[in-house]
């Protein structure tokens, strides 16, 4: 592990620089957004995410996977995904981003690196369609059990459409009034009148 | 290794749960479902066990008795009316996503700088009222799932004065849409500092009480210590956060590791425990009673009498925010709690994740604590690991 303190920090005292120059300049010029002093975004290509986050894991202190979740940029024909990716003894997030074809949606699983992982992986398969092949849960049913359907957190698809085709209205009964229906059903003629 | 490694032992086929053609199942073996109807499990969800005697082989976590779509209800309403939504995320504790919703959207769209000061002293003192009454609950819980009735009554009802609280400032016991978007909706009502004063002195008189029928007790020892460790290498592995991870020892704590609020001006001690057993997760919450109690009296002391409460705000019907990513964190009772939120220019939000410990806890930490452990102990382990199926789904 590399050393990493505090005594290397930018003009706002913010630890974030240094990271972002060792990965500079062990793995390119990726652009790069400060959102906070904590929380840094990259935006890397594809094929480095896994030498990135390896690298990270294992020779710096962003040790923790926070979150992994995924954003349907339905008109470019890509999915996000976004890795979080914390230093606990530092006190900073990297956002690591990479983008996907939508058609042929398919990532790297961080399974090896980060064993929680496996459940982000297996809800973004299921409510995004996006497959990580070599994840244990990939095919296993999470929150939709028997879905046959389009992935449905993808934006095309119609949670409206959806509704109506698989729980059509049904005709209900002909008054709303219970004294009437209940009496044509029971034949209590006097309360018709 | 994955938890999977277990379940795919000589003929089972996990998709299917069922043995393979030409192998045999071992005749000990039984297949029990604990929940979701049953009163041990900790909400709506359930474990699949393989049990043989008493004692469990191994297990699958099942979600997916509540899931309402809350994230894609989001990208298709306007920003002001996703607080009715984000507040059922977690049932027993709204406050935590009102205040996550609000701020993040505050930080992409500017108005963070606008939120006064008395609006964040409100919105800290209900986020710590907040973490609180669920404190209180669980700590009740975890007893209760040991078959010890009394503690939970006690727990329950101090919960309750609370509550009262709630409803006094908020309007709802349960949901409370009070933080809103460049504050809060409404003031501190005349005496209610006293009214909540006088409730933190009725809980503080009953915690040594508490503490004789939970911590002392010598049957809540033998069944808790040394049950259900945690392992230390989990916690970076797993990603693991708030009274677990502090029951092994670490001082980890968003509201001190990432300030925000009023709590950088608050004083208030981490606490924690060594043994990562379900009593030293007990004991965190024991103490983080004492701890909320204190950082509470101490905001209603410095929160200012006057000045506004919520800041001039942009039409809701037409608000738009530029595009923007953000991952705003808060800690919740039960650990880190986040947002990850994504806006395009528009009047809707783009993408939200909810990032929520009980996501680690119900599924890949109780997965792999439940091969060898007793079924007596299983509810026991959830309370300790505070499982939360609302927020698992959402």
């Amino acid at each position: 592990m590399f050393d990493f303190n505090h005594s290397n920090l930018d003009e706002n005292g913010n630890p974030g620089a240094e990271i972002v120059s060792r990965i500079h300049d062990r793995f390119g010029n990726f652009p790069v957004h400060v959102q906070k002093p904590d929380l840094i975004r990259l935006n890397v290509p594809q094929t480095d995410i896994i030498p990135l986050l390896s690298w990270l894991r294992t020779e710096t202190p962003f040790v923790q996977l926070t979150h992994l979740t995924a954003i349907d940029w339905l008109e470019e024909d890509e999915f996000e995904l976004v890795y979080l990716i914390t230093a606990p003894s530092l006190c900073i997030s990297l956002m690591v981003c990479i983008r996907v074809n939508r058609e042929k949606a398919e990532a790297e699983s961080v399974f090896n690196l980060w064993l929680q992982a496996e459940t982000y992986e297996q809800e973004l398969h299921e409510m995004f369609g996006i497959h990580f092949p070599g994840s244990p849960r990939q095919g296993v049913p999470f929150i939709l059990e028997g879905w046959q359907d389009m992935p449905p957190m993808r934006r095309d698809f119609d949670t409206v459409e959806y509704c109506n085709r698989t729980h059509p209205e049904r005709p209900g009964r002909e008054h709303h009034d219970s004294r009437i229906y209940v009496g044509r059903k029971f034949g209590e003629k006097g309360y018709l009148k | 290794m994955s938890v999977f490694d277990y379940n795919t032992q000589p003929g089972f086929d996990l998709i299917s749960e069922t043995p393979n053609a030409g192998t045999t199942v071992d005749p000990k073996e039984v297949q029990l479902w604990f929940g979701p109807q049953h009163p041990g499990i900790t909400g709506n969800m359930s474990v699949q066990l393989w049990m043989e005697g008493d004692s469990i082989k191994r297990g699958i976590t099942h979600v997916g008795y509540l899931h309402r779509g809350f994230e894609k209800l989001m990208e298709r309403r306007k920003f002001i009316q996703s607080f009715p939504i984000v507040c059922r995320m977690c049932v027993a504790e709204p406050d935590t996503t009102e205040y996550l919703l609000a701020s993040s959207l505050e930080e992409l769209s500017g108005l963070d700088k606008e939120v006064p000061e008395k609006a964040q002293w409100l919105r800290t003192l209900i986020m710590e009222m907040s973490r609180l009454q669920v404190t209180l609950m669980v700590l009740g819980g975890q007893v209760g799932t040991m078959g010890m009735g009394t503690a939970p009554n006690w727990t329950y009802t101090l919960r309750d004065f609370l509550l009262d609280s709630f409803e006094e400032l908020t309007g709802g016991r349960v949901y409370h849409m009070y933080i809103a978007y460049g504050g809060v909706r409404r003031d501190l009502t005349k005496g209610f500092a006293q009214r909540l004063e006088a409730t933190l002195d009725l809980i503080e008189e009953r915690l040594p009480y508490l503490d004789d029928l939970i911590l002392n007790s010598a049957v809540f020892q033998a069944r808790t210590k040394g049950v259900s460790v945690v392992p230390t290498e989990w916690a970076d592995e797993i990603g693991i956060t708030g009274p677990t991870l502090r029951a092994m020892g670490v001082a980890s704590d968003v509201r001190r590791d990432y300030p925000y609020l009023k709590y950088p001006e608050l004083d208030f001690d981490i606490c924690t425990a060594e043994g990562s057993d379900i009593y030293a997760r007990t004991k965190v919450r024991r103490d983080e009673i004492s701890q909320s109690i204190h950082i509470i009296r101490q905001i209603l002391q410095m929160m200012p009498h006057e000045g506004a409460y919520c800041a001039k705000l942009p039409n809701m019907l037409t608000w738009t925010i530029p595009a923007g990513m953000t991952y705003t964190r808060a800690e919740s009772s039960r650990g880190e709690m986040g947002f990850v939120m994504v806006t395009d220019g528009s009047d809707k939000i783009r993408r939200v994740h909810l990032r929520g410990p009980s996501y680690t806890n119900a599924v890949t930490i109780l997965e792999r604590m439940l091969p060898g452990m007793n079924i007596a102990d299983l509810s026991a382990t959830m309370v300790s690991l505070q499982t939360c199926p609302p927020e698992i789904e959402r």
